[in-house]
């Protein structure tokens, strides 16, 4: 039996979530992409909310959420500032290897103090050559007694200039291996915060590896594991990216409809000419698509499913449609949906980048095909 | 070391913004910002600037503008006095925080290097043109708060907005706060009237000194926010 309906807790998540959006996040919104500044008092309110470090198990002082759940706050918490809603999830792509790799120990020391204080983490695999061909990545990790040296550059990291430890991909005797480096290990050294297109709010910066010695105990695994622990992380994080596109879309969604209801031309409200009333059906429609997708993707996560595909489909629909939303807002909004004054604009340049990260459109639809290869039929 | 004071200054203006105005947005023509609060219980408001009528609605936390009218029909009177007045008070007052500051150093240094001697024989007439600046900083700026509500009233047709509130509120601060350093000034009890110095031997003129001090650099402050609002209501952003 189906049942589309959310319990009363998922309900209770979503309206905290909400009330959160709309007190702290969206009004700043604006502010935090013109400044660029990390927006660590949005941060500090969220993790005292209890909105942070969803993943978290337990045992390790965490309030776990399943991936359906923290799906459905991150696209609020988007809906408000997909940059600012970035700044508070990122810690989940970098924890998820070492919940889904990580010994006791090693959970003990790097989860535990992140539900204790504010603190945060950062995943580094991207590497200026290695983007999308992850296998790519060539920093290096020599052995040296009970220790690794690291050296090289990971490039576009999320969180990299306020982490406290980071997830890195290494190569280890060529083969791919990853460990947490404690953010303080010397020979780290932090580039400056990229100028992007959109997501301001967000902090991706040039970390370098300069011979940054790692003890052993910080391996997640053995070595070799690396490439699996990290696309691994994907099929869980893949649903949470694709909700953050679908807060994107319920915004543009949401200007845009409120917009044409009030805002008259031809003697009449902008909403009744058939052209703009279309948009906003097929915006809402498309908006329904891609959240069941996510949804799904989540829902097979959260049962022990293999959901690589689903969450594929969700990652790269939900993010296409939320750039097509953005796009039509600020064709509904008209020459005001072009000035800096009105959010439209905004969520197109914020959009762009769910077409691109955590693999990119074109990398989504090679994991369907890869998926679609192996099956005779599609039911 | 100069972008953490302003870093600093920007961030307490912004909290003391964030509390006088309540949630703000941009009017999407002018770019004035404007006060939410300041919309009527349909959500109208007209902006004091540009006169385009808003209709604001709160969408997910965005303030969401449309602009369903403009308000050609301004009133502009030929002569219109707050503009003129306000610079008065204004360009005068920082010349009368300059006159003191200069007689606190003199007074400090006045001790120490005895051949500031018959440089310093002038500090009285400093201390005299100081007085005439402050009374006639303040005594126009109640020609200006004046003539500022006679704007509000024909001009912005009375209606709510922030920005006059906020003017109204720092016109008369600054009217108590000119007082009490014209009081303390004109008294001689901070700068003798014979040397125009303060008596450094004096414990109460040295805190009547820096009671004056204070008022002059909150008036300041005062002032200089009054200009900042007065001049977005003229110029937008």
């Amino acid at each position: 039996m189906m049942d589309f309906s959310l319990s009363h807790d998922q309900q209770e998540q979503v309206e905290k979530a909400r009330a959160f959006t709309k007190e702290w996040i969206a009004p700043k919104a604006a502010e935090y992409d013109r400044t660029g500044e990390f927006p660590l008092d949005i941060c500090r309110e969220a993790f005292k909310q209890g909105l942070m470090n969803p993943h978290v198990p337990a045992e390790y002082g965490g309030t776990p959420h399943t991936v359906l759940d923290h799906c459905l706050v991150l696209e609020e918490l988007a809906t408000g500032c997909s940059g600012i809603a970035t700044a508070i999830d990122a810690n989940g792509l970098s924890q998820y290897p070492v919940i889904l790799a990580g010994t006791d120990d090693q959970k003990r020391r790097f989860l535990g103090p992140m539900t204790e204080s504010l603190k945060f983490s950062a995943y580094a695999v991207t590497e200026p050559e290695a983007g999308s061909d992850v296998s790519r990545v060539k920093t290096t990790a020599a052995r040296v007694g009970n220790d690794y040296v690291l050296n090289g550059i990971k490039w576009w990291i999320t969180n990299g200039s306020v982490a406290d430890w980071y997830f890195v991909l290494t190569r280890a005797d060529e083969k791919p291996t990853a460990f947490i480096v404690p953010a303080d290990s010397p020979g780290i050294i932090r580039g400056p915060k990229e100028i992007n297109l959109g997501q301001h709010a967000s902090n991706t910066v040039r970390v370098t590896f300069e011979d940054v010695k790692v003890s052993a105990d910080n391996r997640l695994g053995e070595e070799g594991d690396g490439f699996q622990i990290a696309m691994k992380t994907f099929d869980h994080t893949r649903p949470g990216v694709a909700s953050g596109a679908n807060g994107i879309t319920k915004a543009a969604l949401n200007i845009a409809l409120s917009y044409a209801k009030r805002r008259r031309t031809f003697d009449k409200k902008l909403i009744s000419n058939q052209g703009i009333s279309f948009k906003l059906a097929e915006m809402v429609t498309r908006l329904d698509a891609a959240k069941y997708l996510t949804y799904k993707a989540a829902w097979l996560f959260d049962r022990g499913d293999d959901n690589a595909r689903e969450a594929a489909e969700a990652k790269w629909f939900a993010a296409d449609v939320a750039m097509q939303a953005a796009i039509e807002c600020a064709q509904v909004l008209g020459g005001y949906g072009f000035t800096t004054e009105m959010p439209a604009e905004k969520l197109i340049r914020d959009a762009k980048i769910y077409q691109i990260y955590e693999g990119a459109t074109e990398i989504q639809k090679m994991i369907i095909v890869g998926k679609l290869m192996r099956i005779k039929e599609v039911h | 070391m100069i972008s953490d004071v302003r870093k600093l200054v920007a961030k307490v203006a912004e909290r003391f913004k964030g509390r006088f105005y309540g949630r703000t947005f941009r009017c999407p023509v002018c770019h004035l910002e404007l006060a939410m609060v300041d919309a009527d219980g349909n959500g109208l408001m007209v902006c004091p600037l540009c006169g385009v009528v808003l209709d604001v609605e709160e969408v997910y936390g965005h303030a969401v503008p449309v602009v369903l009218e403009v308000e050609l029909y301004r009133p502009q009177p030929k002569m219109r006095i707050h503009p003129l007045a306000t610079h008065v008070p204004i360009g005068l007052f920082p010349f009368a925080v300059l006159g003191v500051g200069l007689l606190l150093v003199a007074s400090v240094l006045a001790p120490l290097l005895p051949g500031l001697a018959p440089l310093l024989a002038k500090a009285p007439v400093v201390a005299s043109a100081t007085l005439v600046m402050l009374v006639l900083s303040v005594g126009l700026s109640v020609v200006t708060l004046g003539s500022g509500l006679w704007d509000w009233n024909h001009r912005y047709r009375r209606r709510p907005y922030r920005q006059i509130r906020l003017k109204i509120v720092f016109s008369v601060l600054f009217l108590v706060l000119g007082a009490v350093a014209i009081a303390l000034h004109a008294s001689g009890a901070v700068f003798a009237a014979s040397t125009g110095l303060v008596d450094l031997a004096s414990p109460l003129a040295v805190i009547l000194a820096a009671a004056e001090l204070v008022t002059l650099i909150a008036g300041m402050v005062v002032i200089s926010t009054l200009g900042h609002v007065g001049g977005s209501l003229v110029f937008g952003r």
